[in-house]
């Protein structure tokens, strides 16, 4: 008796276990195909070692890719928590239009990315998008968006921009609203004034809430593909090829199934490596937010 | 006789935390059981381990001479009232109530059910409030609710924890009151836990002092009161605390205090020298002179309860408590040279207390 | 000092505007769009006679895109694919939120691991093993690999909403007389019901907007609408009308969804991280 209540729980998560195992073998399975050179042309692989790992290290192609990631994720992720954060607080004043819009900001969120690129490529394009035909009385009709490298890295930062800022915003703006009062009355009481207040209480107290919407979107566009892949397709030339798309490329399209895993173990790793950094940023960041808020 | 509930060496421990270290208890038939003891004693430990919803690291729990191990809380018997209330917070207070005449095990018609319910929302004074969701119930309705529910079926034993303490404190000296009358625990084992130690002298017919997940002394009121395990023990009981006045036995084998202004005789054998406290309950000094032990002091300050007067006076270095009479107490101002008696037989002997235990009380 | 409070209270309100501006413009605009009929298309930008020809020759499955079985394909396979996840994530949830043990903490963290690890890693060889297995282009196929976006968002989020439940509440059912399987479903599982629809619906929204599974693990037959829309925009001359009707055919089930649980929001998108 008392091993079955022991068990119990085991039980309980069996059947999720089991179906995490079903996600689990093809991961295995991926990491395993890397070390042959597997490809449509080579059903019968060899065995090969590291070498696909050699070849993606030393590709400039490759160091093309991740530079261009990297652009993608810091940029997006800064603009969403800049943009995401000051709209957060202009929704926590509560204003009768704000109380209005509050209510429609997870609109674009909820739009499937893939859906919101297609939307933004439309509107982006150079004679006869919406875009220009707006800009046309500010002197601006021409802009190539998407046909130059700069133009389409920057559109589709834009465009998850568009998409992603909402996420930030939400976070953030729960976060302002669980913050305690008697830090803001005191201060108030004390006659500070709203720069100060909001750099020495705001903003300390709320970074843990903005940290983890940080970490969700640098996380997630290191993986982007969506966005770009309907947006871009990596163009122009490979201005715009980040890290999955290279990876889509290599495997599906030129069938190179080993080498076009490497790829995304490596970025596998990277998304890791940026995770334990920022989770462990992010404990030492909420002590200090629960300091703050403890004064 | 079979003990209604035997904990037998029982140990628990939660991570780091050792809640219970050895727990032995045992409740009679038709007992009631006061467990009383400070917050992180075990006394909550303890009732779960006995539902069932705790399963001792070690040791055993016996309910009617069975040793429950491996039998499920449902299979128990017992129903318990929890601390927090834990009542199902989509339901309303009759459906709370009714919650256990709608299990398999204690089924009732609908009809039988209703007329149970009826009784115990009566008795609790909660008729008016079954049909609302305890959500909208204050805390005190809501633990009389709690009560209800374990009220209203039949047990071997009812687990009490707390169940007055969330009621103002009028409505708690009347539940305190009404709790013993009830015809269902009159006839039932009760195991009531508390920290508080006038609840526990008012209801208990026995009570259990826990301290550090154990058992420190098992006994009636009197037993408890007049012959505590040790300082901790008789500081728990009785308002104003009892006083305790360190000094050391005398080579006469008298007692005298450590500033050497206070003399008094000593109620059991201690060799000469041994560091002890001597203790007397405010109730049992008296102003005046009488046919006990005389002491002189000064008024520190009085403080009128009611009929009565604390008064407090200093004795040499050491401040004494006392209740008077107010008749007695009248006049007195701070500074007043004042005479106090106490019988011999009304003096209790402790060993000094040492950091890592208190005193143990010394003789019979 | 009122006049320059009142000032910054306009400002910031005309900020807010401008934002909304850019946010809800490109959904107006693909309203505009896809009401258009196809000879006005570049000929103008706001006035034009509105139709609803877009609309009716997408969902009329003309030029050879069978948008309406895409349609119904999402539906089926993101409503499998919560079903499952509910089905074994529920009682998994439960037991980690109840009981720390290695086995939990262990899952937990896998799981946690597949919100952030690249698709790309996964789909690849499940790419190359459908294909043996004859799960290529197959409902029971997406429904499996979408696991990987429902499972991780039902247990994570389901587990945070069972830990702000105390157990006594099912200790006092026990007690009561009920059996443990009864105190699950009659006290645990109705407490966090609106808990449970409202990730069912989030991971249903998140299941139909993913793109890149059906995008190389259907070709056909279970292809679902983010895959279908995009396929008009292909050919020589793509049909911006259709296009945008179709766009917003495939949004309007995630955006009426994600209205009605806006409350619960907080909690499922921060992976139970944060609460509101």
């Amino acid at each position: 008796m008392g091993w079955r209540l022991a068990l119990r729980p085991y039980l309980l998560i069996v059947p999720a276990l089991l179906l995490t195992c079903g996600i689990l073998y093809p991961f295995g399975l991926g990491l395993y195909y890397t070390l042959f050179d597997f490809s449509a042309s080579k059903p019968q692989p060899d065995m090969v070692g590291f070498e696909n790992y050699e070849t993606v290290f030393t590709q400039e192609a490759f160091w093309n890719s991740a530079w261009v990631t990297v652009l993608y994720a810091v940029g997006a992720a800064a603009v969403e928590t800049v943009l995401g954060v000051a709209v957060a607080l202009l929704l926590h004043r509560s204003t009768p239009a704000g109380r209005v819009l509050e209510k429609i900001l997870i609109l674009p969120l909820m739009i499937a990315p893939v859906i919101a690129a297609i939307i933004w490529k439309l509107m982006l394009q150079p004679s006869v998008g919406v875009i220009n035909y707006l800009l046309r009385p500010f002197g601006l009709g021409g802009v190539q968006w998407t046909d130059t490298p700069t133009g389409a890295l920057l559109s589709s930062i834009a465009v998850d921009v568009w998409v992603y800022t909402p996420f930030v915003a939400i976070l953030a703006l729960a976060g302002l609203r669980s913050l305690p009062t008697s830090p803001f009355e005191a201060a108030a009481v004390d006659g500070a004034g709203w720069w100060y207040t909001f750099r020495r209480l705001t903003l300390p107290m709320l970074w843990p809430y903005v940290l983890v919407a940080v970490i969700f979107r640098f996380m997630d566009s290191l993986k982007v593909f969506d966005i770009i892949y309907a947006l871009t397709e990596g163009g122009p030339g490979d201005s715009t090829v980040v890290l999955q798309i290279r990876a889509y490329l290599e495997a599906i399209r030129f069938q190179r199934y080993s080498f076009g895993i490497s790829y995304t173990i490596v970025l596998w790793a990277v998304v890791y490596l940026a995770a334990m950094v920022l989770v462990k940023h992010l404990g030492k960041i909420q002590r200090k937010a629960a300091e703050v808020a403890a004064k | 006789m079979t003990s209604a509930i035997a904990v037998r060496g029982v140990h628990k421990r939660f991570g780091k935390v050792n809640a219970l270290d050895g727990l032995d208890l045992e409740v009679r038939e038709g007992e009631f059981f006061c467990l009383l003891g400070p917050s992180g004693a075990g006394k909550t430990t303890t009732l779960k381990t006995v539902a069932g919803l705790e399963l001792p690291d070690s040791g055993t729990v016996e309910l009617g001479g069975a040793d429950m191990r491996g039998v499920e809380p449902y299979d128990r018997g017992v129903a318990m009232c929890f601390e927090s209330y834990a009542l199902y917070p989509h339901k309303s207070a009759y459906d709370n109530l009714a919650s256990p005449l709608r299990s398999p095990r204690h089924r009732l018609p609908a009809a039988q059910a209703r007329e149970r319910i009826g009784e115990i929302a009566e008795l609790l004074g909660i008729s008016a409030l079954l049909d609302r969701p305890v959500g909208r119930l204050s805390n005190g309705q809501r633990q009389r609710v709690a009560l209800g529910r374990v009220l209203v079926r039949p047990a071997r034993a009812f687990l009490l924890d707390e169940p007055l303490s969330h009621l103002d404190a009028k409505l708690r000296q009347q539940m305190r009151a009404e709790l013993k009358a009830i015809g269902a625990v009159r006839h039932t084992t009760t195991l009531y836990v508390t920290h508080d130690s006038v609840e526990a002298l008012a209801l208990g017919d026995r009570i259990g002092v826990l301290r550090d997940g154990r058992i420190v002394q098992t006994g009636t009121r009197e037993e408890i009161w007049y012959r505590p395990y040790d300082t901790e023990v008789a500081r728990a009981f009785g308002r104003p605390r009892i006083n305790l006045l360190p000094g050391a036995v005398t080579a006469e084998g008298g007692f005298r205090s450590a500033d050497g202004k206070v003399e008094l005789p000593i109620p059991a054998g201690a060799a000469p020298g041994t560091e002890v406290l001597i203790g007397v309950r405010p109730r049992d000094l008296s102003l005046g002179e009488g046919p006990g032990h005389q002491l002189t002091g000064t008024v520190y300050v009085t403080e009128v309860l009611g009929r009565s007067v604390e008064v407090t006076v200093r004795l040499g270095e050491q401040h004494v408590s006392l209740v008077a009479p107010r008749g007695d107490a009248a006049g007195l101002r701070p500074d007043d040279p004042v005479r106090l008696w106490v019988r011999p037989e009304n003096l209790l002997l402790f060993e000094a207390d040492r950091p890592q235990r208190p005193g143990r009380r010394i003789g019979q | 000092m009122t006049w320059r409070k009142r000032l910054s209270g306009w400002l910031a309100d005309a900020a807010l505007i401008l934002y909304f501006v850019f946010a809800l413009f490109p959904i107006a605009w693909m309203v505009i769009l896809s009401l258009k009929p196809a000879n006005q298309l570049f000929s103008t930008y706001f006035s034009f006679s509105p139709t609803l020809d877009g609309y009716r020759t997408v969902l009329g499955d003309s030029e050879g895109i069978p948008f309406v079985r895409f349609f119904v394909n999402s539906l089926v396979v993101s409503l499998g694919a919560v079903a499952l996840s509910l089905l074994v994530g529920l009682p998994a949830a439960y037991a980690s939120a109840r009981w720390r043990f290695r086995g939990s903490e262990n899952l937990m963290f896998t799981l946690l691991s597949f919100r952030f690890a690249p698709e790309l890693t996964v789909i690849i060889p499940l790419f190359v093993l459908y294909q043996k297995l004859g799960l290529f282009d197959t409902y029971v196929g997406m429904v499996w690999v979408l696991q990987l976006v429902t499972l991780p968002l039902i247990v994570w989020i389901m587990r945070s909403y069972f830990a702000d439940l105390t157990p006594e509440l099912e200790q006092a059912a026990l007690l009561d007389g009920y059996s443990r399987k009864q105190a699950f479903f009659k006290v645990a599982i109705p407490l966090v019901k609106p808990g449970i629809a409202a990730v069912s619906l989030l991971a249903f929204i998140f299941a139909w907007n993913n793109f890149v599974f059906p995008l190389i693990l259907t070709s056909n037959e279970a292809q679902t609408v983010t895959v279908g829309a995009l396929s008009f925009l292909g050919g020589d001359r793509p049909k911006y009308n259709l296009t945008a009707a179709a766009a917003l055919v495939s949004v309007v089930p995630p955006l009426l969804l994600a209205l009605t649980i806006q409350r619960y929001l907080v909690r499922g998108l921060s992976f139970g991280a944060v609460k509101s």
